[in-house]
């Protein structure tokens, strides 16, 4: 038995699973609510009772994100960008391009064989093409950020935005409803607007041809099926997009095999 | 005679109503979606401020990004010129104008009343007043209160001068880690005054400089960016205007160059009724 506990705490929720060996035994996922620090402690917590394990039987803790930096109890800390891409590698072997459409971060990542980096392109500077703008999005039309997805695949006319900007583009956003334009023209407007940033990005790494989505945007089906037609390929989808982060996290804490009781 | 400078911005309606060189009636009020209505109500407040009758006005010239939707207007001109027009008249010895308007941010190279070079930023919502409303809505204070409490730091908190999607987190990590407000703010104003004079900087900032536009009504933001080009700028008494103002200047000099036949041609094809973009029968 060797247990170990990974925690990815990203800018708006907090994930973390426990693995033992090669398993995943439970995860859970909750929104940071301002605080990093009590979101890791609650989201750790959470994973053990799911488990049915307590905080001594951990082996090892690993983490990543933002809010790594806030956590108190002792821990691994890696990049989001290396944790991804092991963590990737765990659910999706075959797999050589990873993108992670995050809240603040979109992040294309080339992975080797092994689960390593081979490449990344970051979008360091601008918040475009970044998951943000779903959420923006999604108060601004009155609609559950869930059900994004499917107003965007029935529609026939995408609007075209004329920026790229996420600040901007709620007001262009407001602007077009002002004007009357359909709900479903406008989300698949703004998910053509990030996939076409985002094709942008992967263009910098070469592509390869087995590519997935990860992160909170591979649950929109309007941004995933967007990307699909943009970059002409099909993507894979983990079946929980958002705690690949935190299985790499634990798997990489584990690899260093530095062990504390 | 009369005329009038209608500037329609993407968050401010700016109309001056001017008689020779004399300014009769100002209008400020924000812009909304539906700009063909608003700016038929405009008008009317600003006919009924200055006391005249919208017949005794010689000509109307309509500026800003909503221009095209004013259907009254005699002439569009850019919101370029007409900033520089609107500046140029009140400090003559203007060389570069630096607008901070509510969705974009310019500068102007001014030499001899006429403009050498411009830059524009409407693409990113750093750099322009859209970074300040979403800082204060972020910290939960009022706009025209972030300038005031910034100068009360004496630590800025380190902001990188990029996305405003970004800095609206980096304030939740520099709350979370204990820095206080003052210093976050002032931290805000610098890296937008950074972001700022990287841009005009490419013009080459050259004395005199006027601020104009909401951001010049940010003395944070003024203090900081005095700091970063070197000396201090002026500041048009109602800064949001010059637009306005520079568009009812060039009305007047159209009236002289058009003709007395022309312009009453103009005057008798005029019209102000209230005309809106929907159908508003249902």
């Amino acid at each position: 038995m060797f247990y170990k506990a990974g925690l990815d705490i990203g800018s708006v929720m907090a994930k973390a699973v426990i693995m033992d060996n090669d398993k995943v035994l439970s995860y859970s996922i909750m929104p940071n609510r301002g605080s990093f620090y009590n979101a890791a402690n609650n989201v750790l917590k959470e994973a053990l009772e799911k488990a049915g394990l307590t905080y001594d039987k951990l082996n090892i803790i690993g983490t990543t994100g933002l809010g790594a930096s806030f956590i108190t109890y002792p821990h691994i800390k890696n990049t989001e960008v290396a944790c991804q891409s092991r963590g990737m590698n765990y659910l999706l072997p075959s797999v050589r391009i990873v993108i992670e459409v995050g809240d603040q971060s979109t992040r294309v990542i080339k992975v080797t064989e092994k689960g390593r980096v081979a490449d990344c392109v970051i979008n360091d500077r601008c918040a475009a093409g970044s998951g943000r703008i779903l959420l923006i999005i999604s108060k601004v039309l009155r609609v559950n950020i869930n059900d994004l997805g499917n107003f965007s695949i029935t529609s026939t006319n995408p609007v075209r935005f004329s920026t790229s900007c996420s600040v901007f583009a709620e007001t262009e956003a407001i602007s077009r409803i002002a004007e009357g334009i359909k709900k479903e023209d406008i989300i698949a407007g703004l998910h053509q607007s990030m996939a076409i940033k985002i094709y942008s990005m992967i263009q910098k790494v070469k592509i390869e041809e087995k590519c997935a989505i990860t992160g909170g945007g591979a649950k929109d089906l309007g941004l995933v099926k967007m990307l699909q037609k943009i970059i002409g390929k099909d993507l894979l989808v983990p079946d929980e997009p958002f705690i690949s982060g935190a299985i790499g996290a634990a798997l990489m804490a584990a690899e260093k095999e530095v062990v504390f009781t | 005679m009369i005329f009038a400078g209608i500037d329609i911005g993407s968050t401010i309606t700016k109309v001056v109503i001017k008689q020779e060189e004399e300014i009769r009636a100002i209008i400020i009020q924000p812009t909304g979606a539906e700009h063909r209505r608003l700016a038929h109500e405009v008008i009317k407040k600003a006919l009924n401020n200055a006391d005249v009758t919208f017949d005794q006005i010689d000509f109307i010239v309509a500026t800003g990004y909503g221009r095209i939707n004013v259907p009254f207007a005699d002439a569009q001109v850019s919101e370029i010129t007409c900033h520089m027009r609107g500046v140029s008249w009140l400090f003559p010895n203007v060389r570069t104008v630096i607008d901070i308007g509510g969705q974009d941010c310019k500068g102007i190279k001014v030499v001899n009343g006429k403009i050498r070079n411009f830059i524009m930023n409407d693409k990113c919502a750093a750099g322009t007043g859209r970074f300040l409303e979403v800082i204060s809505e972020t910290l939960g204070l009022k706009l025209e209160d972030i300038g005031e409490i910034s100068l009360r730091s004496n630590d800025p908190a380190g902001i990188s001068k990029t996305c405003t999607i970004f800095a609206e987190q980096e304030i939740l990590l520099r709350l979370s880690e204990g820095v206080s407000i003052e210093d976050i703010l002032a931290g805000l104003h610098k890296a937008l005054a950074g972001r700022i004079y990287s841009m005009v900087g490419k013009i080459k900032i050259e004395k005199d400089v006027v601020i104009t536009g909401g951001g010049a009504k940010n003395i944070g933001l003024c203090k900081y960016l005095e700091k970063r080009i070197g000396f201090s700028m002026l500041t048009p008494p109602e800064p949001l205007i010059t637009g306005a103002l520079g568009a009812s200047i060039i009305a007047q000099e159209m009236v002289t160059k058009a003709g007395e036949e022309k312009l009453a041609h103009i005057k008798k094809e005029r019209k102000l009724e209230a005309v809106t973009f929907f159908d508003e029968a249902d």
